[in-house]
């Protein structure tokens, strides 16, 4: 039975869906299901298409997410291509196999669509849950609409099987904003594909006529040169990284800078430094203000690890101002808000010209960040560039004056 | 496209050449998929498994190796006794990432991205992985009846990180984490989960037996049939451990057997097809409870009345495989006809030196 | 980019995430030798069988018995034949001290060995061409003189070796014992005539009624011969010096066995016959005057009960099944009668001291009993007749003399069988004597080479307890019995008695031998071992090696080893050349990063699967 072959369309689905149109794209061996919301509509537009016979893949429908990843560990050391995901708590729940799987160099792709950690249950997106497994040795970048979203997963895919690079990915995407919103999003064909993505092959997999064993217990002293051998895999991924989105723009005609995206930061003065799909309403927000003369440009995040540090630095050093806009918990953090504005700073430490760099809390438990915060937020931005000095490093949007 | 067969490995079963007086062992195979060279204790139940077991399914099989002593013990430090493709997995993730190597093969033999026979694929995890952290995993690629064998190799403890309590461990069973005192003078209280009654009730599409080192035949014979079984099959054997259990080395293979001679251990095999227990496995004799506890140093604290309990329990083994209790098995459930292990005619010598 | 200018030591290099590329299965996981772990290593030690033992001539029986559990006939046969020439004779008439010793008599029944050896002994009568040849000629002659057990096999060990053997015996038949004392229900005459043909064929002459002190003189044996074996026997019977022994119709035991055999015999038995006489030849003299036609066998022995008399006690059984009456205590004084007997005359007597090897104690004060016989059959036991031999050979019980290895003095004489043992405490039996000529045959061919000469082999670690060996593996099974003729017919005629083991009931028979100390390749060292690390060599004749670099002394092969072969020697010095691991890592430096290298060929090298 093979996996179906398609024609290029444009269709209007939401990003869950377009996550799955990107797994069958793929022709993924082996998925592994298990229902939290709100990334479970991928797998269900998956369970439908493997029933058609659109796509020959083992469904699985495990036990929990911890099972999740270790089928999905396992169907990797064979050899197979595999597709799982979750959101919120369920990543975490997982959370014991994302440095095993990393450190095996086992390329699986995890979809997630965030949502805010319990306590208590809130189906809302923060990206705490895959952020707090940043350190784990994934390829992690986030979308920040349903194409992005399809487009992230085949160029993951494409990185992460790359015999210089054999890592997994995390292609995250905002709950409900962007999993849950429908957009247009074009397809292409399976030719484009196939040209694009090679089939996977991992160097060493469990097979019977080429045996080896994966993963025998270490002494500490031989700690050292794997550990090594990981930071080395996750550098050189960078190469990797873009060479792929070049090559993704000549197949599919869709390019992408693989680190950040620049919005009308021409002549900014301050601008947001985010990841997500807010940045979408920020797009809204920056093309109001700069009609109303505000020099305020958006530079988002795309991939976020490995981190891009100089090319953050080279960016963002043109600024006066940077308004980190965290939409993740970092409880006792640097900044006492959330995670990305630590490591922008230390990214800008280096740079001769650094900007005062701030951070916002907004859209916490999933609320939008409606155009009037964002406006709000560019003020609070344009008064430090005015003070030359920030008022404090974190801001939490809509509870001060 | 023609739809790919997937072809599937068909063991035969070891055959006593001769009944009757005659001992010798059937022609064994020649292939040794677990080689020397690892660090695992002098005697080691769990090894002697291993090797049956790999000697038995061949050079077509994977082997999964949740944390434990078969995985740490075997692979330190950075070297493998494996001669087939091994891998490492979470303690908990025994019945998970098994079912991925099984669905990996069965979509890339099917989608033509594999060419062979359908790999043996095994998982050997320990009682603390399959019993306690484990059990939903295994649980889960039970039901889903993956082609896979999934075996506990049970020493009825946490081994690996220096002899804990798991939920196999004995009523009166000395560990770390059970260890006798004025307030528990039995040590552990609690008796143990029914594992493998566990696996065969819940999920009576699947091959589930018990079987124990002290029978290597019915035990390779049972790893056959395992893997012969299209879908999931669950082996619960007992594993002597040396270090947990405090005996004299060289009776592994005879705790094998003395523990099913003394009723503890049941040995049956779950009929999937009709849908019941097959009792039909006999020791050669019947023995009383003292005959195995006494060998051992984690039960030397027993007194009297524990021992009465784990006969009484041991009755009702024999009795739920319709044996018939003797006269003189149904007595040592009176405390008063059985002497505490540390008396010295109870406890045998234990540290037998050169 | 942090990890620019990073570089991993070659000391370092670890292999690709760790993946470790799959050991050899024959060479092991040699990064690590786990031996130098051990304080006890195991060795494969075989033992002496107590049956080989116990032999008289020290017969591989483990072996043969081993070799027909795997359907060898042929090879166990011509195991047999290196040390006893008639297998076919042994396996109907030896007293099987082997299975006296068995060890499973312990365990429940001895094993029937006699009868698996019968069944070997015919199968070789049966061949065209026997699998035994002489030796290459060496231009010696020896004359042997006896054509007995000991004779016979002094005459063939020495043909094998290569000597012109000429055997001289005194009777008109060849055969000795095995004809003249052995009845022909118990040993048929066309299978021992078989026996001497096969002698014959490896170029043995034989000449009969020739006797040594009338037809042939010492000196004719010592000058035409280059070295002689006198195993004339114990010819002459021993009277019970009882009144009126000369009577008509007193016969002795072994002429009257003798001229049966010969097939000269002219005794025509009444039908009341005693016969006096506790032991086997007794016995046999007792079943035969029932088929010589008497209707009433009484057998007096002085023994006090069953248990003192020194006979077999199933061929006791046989007897008494085919309705001997058996009276106890008793010594014959006198015969009475007028010039032919017609009554005995038994007194109370007992022996004074070891039974039937001390006095006869009398008692004539108690009043005699008198049993009215036709023929009294007296069978006391044998004395020699050695009238022909120097003085300085004899000893005072009328043996011959030899030194402990059975040599006559300087002589190139040698002596063997009854002739030297009895009187010795060794048991007077056919097995004992073809021992006895093996031994004398081997000194007397190294003495004509100039070479040291043999004693008696000493047993050596004899295994008997049965802790020693492990007997979880043995499942109590009865002994196959031979099927027999059914006693009330059987006495009539000289048809064998006991008949013959099928081939599944000798295989079925050697199965239950435990191979005592013995490596008989039944795999379960090999199947237990933890490692594993004991190696199947050639699993037919059961060598195994144990790998000493990886042995960690468990000794659970030992424990599991049925037989008792395998044995725990201590190690301490580790003076095996193994090496001593004093760190964790593997045992030289870069043996990681060879796995390293390995691994990328992993590709390149395809397993068969």
């Amino acid at each position: 039975m093979a996996t179906a072959s398609m024609a290029k369309k444009t269709v209007r689905i939401n990003g869950c869906v377009a996550s799955a149109q990107a797994a069958k794209y793929s022709d993924v061996d082996v998925i592994t299901a298990y229902p939290i919301r709100p990334y479970t509509a991928t797998m269900m537009a998956l369970a439908q298409m493997v029933a058609n016979g659109e796509l020959d893949a083992e469904y699985i429908v495990a036990d929990s997410e911890h099972s999740q990843l270790s089928i999905a560990h396992g169907a990797a050391s064979s050899g197979a291509r595999v597709f799982t995901g979750s959101s919120g708590v369920g990543v975490h729940y997982a959370y014991e196999l994302y440095s095993p799987i990393s450190g095996s160099r086992m390329p699986v792709q995890m979809m997630i669509a965030d949502r805010t950690l319990d306590p208590p249950g809130d189906f809302g997106s923060e990206h705490t849950d895959a952020l707090a497994t940043r350190d784990m040795g994934w390829l992690m970048g986030w979308s920040c609409d349903a194409q992005e979203a399809f487009d992230n997963h085949l160029i993951a895919y494409r990185i992460g099987e790359d015999p210089r690079v054999l890592l997994p990915q995390m292609v995250c995407q905002d709950g409900f904003f962007v999993s849950h919103i429908t957009t247009d999003v074009a397809l292409p064909d399976s030719g484009q594909v196939k040209e694009f993505l090679p089939p996977y092959k991992h160097p060493y997999p469990l097979d019977p006529r080429h045996p080896v064993s994966h993963g025998p217990q270490i002494m500490p002293e031989q700690g050292p040169p794997l550990q090594l051998e990981r930071a080395r895999a996750m550098e050189g991924a960078m190469t990797v990284i873009e060479e792929a989105h070049e090559e993704f723009a000549r197949v599919f005609g869709r390019r992408y800078d693989p680190w950040i995206e620049e919005f009308m930061t021409d002549g900014a003065d301050v601008v947001f430094f985010m990841q997500g799909g807010h940045a979408v309403t920020a797009r809204h927000a920056i093309r109001h203000m700069r009609e109303r003369g505000a020099k305020v440009g958006l530079v988002r995040l795309r991939t976020i690890r490995p981190y891009p540090t100089d090319r953050v630095m080279a960016s963002l050093s043109r600024f006066k101002v940077v308004g980190v806009v965290e939409t993740n918990m970092g409880l006792g953090s640097v900044s006492s808000g959330g995670s990305l504005y630590a490591e922008a700073c230390a990214a800008l430490y280096e740079s001769d010209k650094r900007p005062l760099v701030l951070s916002f809390m907004a859209g916490m438990g999933g609320e939008a960040i409606v155009l009037k915060e964002f406006y709000w937020m560019t003020n609070k931005l344009l008064e430090a560039q005015k003070r030359g000095k920030i008022e404090k490093r974190t801001h939490w949007v809509g509870f001060e004056e | 496209m023609a739809v790919i067969e997937i072809e599937r490995q068909m063991l035969p079963m070891l055959g006593s050449p001769n009944q009757g007086a005659r001992f010798y062992n059937p022609d064994l195979p020649q292939t040794e998929p677990f080689v020397p060279g690892h660090r695992t204790c002098a005697g080691c139940g769990p090894s002697i498994q291993y090797r049956m077991t790999s000697k038995a399914s061949g050079d077509n099989t994977i082997l999964v190796g949740p944390t434990g002593c078969m995985y740490v013990a075997n692979s330190s430090y950075l070297c493998t006794p494996y001669n087939v493709p091994w891998a490492h997995t979470q303690i908990g993730s025994a019945g998970s990432f098994t079912a991925g190597v099984a669905a990996a093969y069965e979509a890339m033999i099917r989608k033509g991205k594999w060419k062979g026979a359908f790999p043996n694929i095994i998982c050997e995890a320990g009682d603390g992985s399959a019993s306690d952290i484990g059990l939903a995993s295994i649980s889960g690629a039970l039901y889903r009846d993956h082609d896979c064998l999934i075996i506990c190799y049970d020493n009825e403890q946490y081994a690996n990180t220096g002899i804990q309590a798991s939920s196999r461990t004995p009523y009166g069973g000395m560990t770390t984490f059970s260890p006798p005192g004025p307030m528990v003078p039995e040590a552990k209280k609690l008796f143990p989960k029914d594992l493998a009654r566990m696996m065969a009730a819940g999920h009576p599409h699947c091959y589930v037996a018990t079987a124990t080192v002290g029978y290597p035949i019915d035990l390779m014979n049972k790893v056959r049939k395992g893997l012969n079984h299209k879908g999931a099959a669950f082996l619960m054997i007992y594993t002597p451990c040396q270090k947990g259990f405090v005996y004299e080395t060289p009776r592994s293979i005879d705790l094998g057997r003395l523990v099913v001679e003394c009723g503890l251990y049941p040995i049956w095999e779950w009929n999937h097809e009709a849908r019941e227990y097959d009792y039909s496995f006999r020791p050669q004799h019947m023995r009383p409870v003292s005959e195995y506890l006494k060998l051992q140093g984690r039960f030397g604290h027993l007194h009297a009345e524990h021992i009465a309990k784990l006969q009484k329990f041991a009755n009702e083994q024999w009795r739920m495989m319709g044996v018939e209790v003797p006269e003189a098995l149904v007595r040592a459930t009176n405390p008063e006809t059985i002497a505490d292990m540390a008396s010295a005619e109870a406890a045998a010598a234990v540290a037998h030196t050169v | 980019m942090s990890t620019k200018g990073t570089h991993i030591p070659d000391w370092l290099q670890v292999p690709f995430a760790g993946i470790t590329p799959a050991p050899s299965q024959t060479k092991g996981q040699d990064l690590f030798p786990t031996g130098n772990w051990r304080a006890i290593r195991p060795v494969y030690r075989d033992k002496m069988p107590p049956c080989n033992n116990a032999c008289g001539t020290n017969e591989k029986i483990q072996g043969y018995l081993d070799l027909v559990k795997r359907g060898k006939y042929l090879d166990a046969y011509a195991l047999i034949k290196e040390d006893m020439p008639f297998p076919s004779v042994t396996g109907r008439v030896c007293y099987h001290p082997c299975e006296q010793a068995c060890n499973r008599g312990q365990y429940d029944e001895a094993i029937s060995i006699r009868a698996v050896e019968r069944f070997l002994g015919d199968l070789g009568q049966a061949l065209p061409k026997d699998v035994v040849q002489p030796g290459p000629p060496n231009g010696k002659k020896v004359a042997v003189v006896g054509s007995g057990p000991a004779g016979h096999s002094a005459a063939y060990q020495l043909a094998r070796l290569g000597y012109e053997v000429t055997i001289l015996e005194k009777s008109a038949k060849a055969g000795g014992l095995n004809r003249g004392g052995i009845p022909d229900w118990v040993l048929p005459k066309e299978v021992l005539d078989r026996e001497i043909e096969r002698l014959q064929e490896l170029g043995v002459t034989i000449k009969t009624n020739v006797e040594v002190g009338k037809d042939v003189t010492w000196d004719d044996l010592r000058t035409k011969y280059d070295a002689c074996v006198l195993a004339v026997g114990l010819t002459e019977p021993n009277s019970v010096r009882a009144e009126g022994e000369d009577k008509d119709g007193v016969l002795y035991g072994l002429p009257f066995l003798r001229e049966i055999g010969m097939g000269t015999s002219t005794v025509k038995l009444g039908p009341r016959v005693a016969v006096i006489g506790g032991g086997n030849t007794a016995i046999d003299c007792a079943r035969e005057a029932l088929r010589q036609g008497a209707e009433e066998v009484t057998m007096i022995t002085v023994e006090s009960g069953k248990h003192e008399m020194p006979a077999v006690p199933e061929d006791l059984h046989d007897m008494l099944e085919e309705g001997v009456e058996l009276m106890h205590g008793l010594a014959m004084t006198a015969v009475l009668g007028n010039g032919k007997v017609d009554a005995l005359q038994l007194h109370p007597a007992r022996f004074t001291g070891a039974i039937n090897a001390s006095p006869i104690d009398v008692d004539r004060e108690t009043a005699p009993a008198k049993v009215a016989v036709d023929n009294v059959i007296i069978a006391v036991g044998q004395h020699a007749a050695i009238k022909w031999l120097p003085d300085e050979f004899k000893t005072e019980r009328g043996t011959i003399k030899i030194d402990r290895f059975g040599r006559l003095g300087d002589t190139m004489f040698f002596a063997a069988g009854d002739i030297v043992q009895a009187g010795t405490g060794r048991q007077l039996m056919v097995v004992n004597a073809v021992g006895d000529g093996k031994r004398v045959a081997f000194n007397l061919d190294k003495a004509v080479r100039g070479e040291p000469q043999y004693e008696r082999m000493a047993g050596g670690d004899v295994i008997t307890d049965l802790n020693r060996m492990n007997m979880t593996y043995f499942p109590h099974f009865p002994r196959v019995q031979q099927a027999m003729l059914e006693p009330s017919s059987r006495k009539r005629t000289q048809d064998e008695v006991i008949l013959s083991f099928s081939e599944e009931q000798a295989q079925e028979e050697a199965n239950r031998c435990f191979s005592c100390g013995t490596c008989n390749a039944c795999d379960n060292c090999y199947l237990v071992c933890p490692e594993p690390c004991i190696v199947r060599l050639d699993r037919s004749n059961g060598l195994y090696k144990i790998l000493v670099d990886y042995c960690k002394g468990c000794r659970v092969c030992i424990e599991e080893c049925p037989t008792g072969c395998l044995e725990g020697v201590p190690e301490l010095d580790f003076d095996t050349g193994v090496v001593r691991m004093d760190t964790a890592f593997a045992i030289t430096p870069g043996l990681h990063g060879r796995q390293a290298a390995e691994l990328k060929t992993v590709a390149d090298r395809t397993k068969e699967i």
